[in-house]
């Protein structure tokens, strides 16, 4: 294809451009509503700085600004490994009033040992809340009851029915009622778990609870077969802070987890239904002692039959959540590992020690690699975003200036 | 450089340059008063804004970036809604816009053809061929690259060659210059 000469078109295009008059007075126009503007100074202009010193400082500040809050953002606490997060409010010490309405939830850190919580045997920086009592289990279900006079009755009798407090009528002055759940695993290592169990049952009973299922598996002798077992202890709600020291000292605590669930408004619902369908009845009884015929009878005996029904499946649940709030669940997981170590391999030669050394080293720095590669993408990501966000808006700005 | 040396360069630029600011917005615009107005408005913006002129710049390219960004503020948002039914001012339709041309015809064929290409092409073939600027400082006045304004000329050229008005022109200027060596 053929160009177009420059020569032609610059020749062209002189001679149209300069055949155009130019308009009358234009010059004098500007000159005058010029002389009548005032110079604005761009504020945001003379803040930038200028020259390439200048502006490569300006980057620079926003790059350290950027990778800065990356680096915060990406490094928080809690992100590294070997730290647990504790959920939930801080646990109570025993005889501390519980948060009503709430579900508080605790989790313990792995590889904690009772009694002292704040130890850490695997160089972890878990903590146990801030109890201040000097590292010392003090766990406790949130919600544990003070109030003596209110507090639900002790042991239980014969094979464990719960006897409900008597409650005083209306909101006021009513006992806080929690049901508490917490699981708890023991680490047994290569000691057997029977006198582990044996321990766990005179703990239970001699705090007025019992066990209410127990789930044991006993290993062979001299295989690498280990015990293990699950035990469901029921603990007065009063008894379970102390309790829990006591499992927690038993052997190595791997996980535990608590959790209160405040059921106050739900049973005085329960018992404000009953009152009210007990006094329907009262008064279908009184209908029922006047009336004469037969069809009168039968239909308020009717009314009568359905209303009791009602009030024997409310009264169920009510002596349901009596049982839970009466008693905690404790869950309690003992494992034991192999009685017998794995045999020690076979010392190696200086070159497969020194194979087995090179594909350890690429694994690791292989397996580095992947590790901060989503934190290099990510930062990579913001940077160019911001670049990208800050070039279009300086492009604008320069653009709406002129 | 400080505001007073700013400001008379801008008061040198607008005696001495107004004419070719101005033809150079005509033939971006393809209209007198369109032309008029933004050139106007052009070097009132800049007289406001001179202060933003960092030191030591060249006046010249700034002057005809915000030339241009006026006509492009133009193109992009008056000139599209107003009713063109009229064409007044037209550099196409209006008598005695190529006063003084010896030939008006040729002129109107290069008003066409420069009129049919987009606008970020006929910028940069009217800051070159017509108001003279170096490819450097056009990509000042555009805010591009100097490698950008390159290929945009080439791509303008390559247009312009293919526009039947334009190649009618060449022809005939090509055989005047034979008639001429003979």
């Amino acid at each position: 294809m053929t160009m177009i000469d420059e020569a032609s078109l610059r020749t062209m295009l002189t001679e149209a451009g300069d055949g155009v008059a130019l308009p009358e007075g234009a010059v004098d126009r500007i000159m005058s509503e010029a002389s009548e503007d005032r110079p604005t100074t761009n504020v945001i202009r003379s803040m930038v700085p200028r020259g390439l010193v200048g502006r490569a400082a300006l980057v620079a500040a926003a790059v350290v600004v950027v990778v800065g809050g990356v680096t915060i953002i990406v490094g928080v606490p809690g992100s590294s490994p070997g730290h647990r997060t504790v959920a939930g409010p801080a646990p109570v010490a025993p005889g501390s009033p519980g948060a009503p309405g709430r579900v508080s939830a605790t989790t313990l850190p792995v590889g904690s040992k009772a009694p002292d919580q704040s130890a850490n045997s695997n160089g972890s920086n878990a903590s146990i809340g801030s109890t201040g009592s000097g590292g010392s289990a003090t766990f406790a279900p949130a919600g544990t009851l003070q109030n003596g006079a209110n507090t639900i009755a002790g042991p239980p009798t014969g094979t464990g029915t719960p006897a409900v407090a008597p409650l005083p009528t209306g909101i006021v002055g009513q006992s806080t009622k929690v049901v508490t759940t917490a699981t708890i695993d023991l680490a047994m290592g290569t000691d057997p778990i029977q006198p582990a169990v044996t321990r766990l049952t005179t703990i239970a009973t001699g705090a007025g609870g019992f066990v209410a299922k127990s789930d044991l598996q006993v290993g062979q002798q001299n295989v690498a077969v280990p015990s293990s077992g699950i035990l469901v202890l029921q603990i007065p709600q009063a008894a379970f802070a102390s309790v829990l020291s006591q499992v927690q000292a038993i052997a190595k605590v791997t996980a535990m987890t608590s959790t209160s669930t405040d059921v106050t408004g739900q049973y005085i619902d329960l018992q404000a239904r009953i009152g009210a369908l007990q006094a329907s009845r009262l008064q279908y009884l009184t209908i029922l002692s006047k009336a004469t015929s037969i069809g009168d009878i039968l239909s308020v005996q009717s009314q009568l039959d359905t209303i009791q029904s009602q009030i024997e499946q409310l009264q169920g649940q009510l002596n349901l959540l009596s049982g839970q709030t009466t008693y905690a669940t404790l869950t309690v997981s003992l494992s034991q590992s192999g009685h017998r170590a794995p045999p020690s391999p076979a010392p190696q030669s200086g070159i497969g020690r020194a194979w087995h050394q090179s594909v350890s080293g690429f694994t690791t720095g292989f397996e580095w690699l992947v590790r901060i590669a989503g934190r290099t993408l990510f930062v990579l990501l913001c940077l160019a975003v911001v670049g990208i966000s800050s070039r279009w808006a300086w492009r604008a700005w320069r653009r709406q200036m002129l | 450089m400080g505001g007073t040396a700013v400001h008379e360069d801008i008061e040198a630029w607008l005696t001495e340059g107004y004419a070719t600011s101005f033809r150079t917005a005509c033939l971006i615009l393809g209209n007198r008063a369109d032309a008029e107005e933004a050139v106007q408005e052009a070097f009132l913006r800049a007289w406001r804004f001179r202060t933003s002129l960092a030191p030591g710049s060249d006046v010249r390219p700034w002057i005809y970036r915000v030339v241009v960004n006026t006509c492009n503020s133009k193109l992009r948002s008056e000139i599209p809604h107003r009713d063109r039914r009229t064409g007044d001012g037209d550099l196409e339709g209006l008598p005695g816009v190529y006063d003084g041309m010896t030939n008006v015809e040729q002129s109107g064929d290069i008003g066409r053809a420069l009129q049919s290409l987009p606008v970020h092409l006929r910028v940069v073939i009217v800051l070159r061929y017509y108001a003279d600027l170096t490819e450097r400082e056009i990509a000042t006045a555009i805010g591009r690259r100097p490698g950008t304004v390159k290929s945009r000329l080439h791509e303008a050229r390559r247009l312009l060659s293919i526009h039947p008005a334009v190649r009618s022109l060449d022809d005939e200027a090509e055989s005047d210059n034979s008639e001429v060596a003979e």
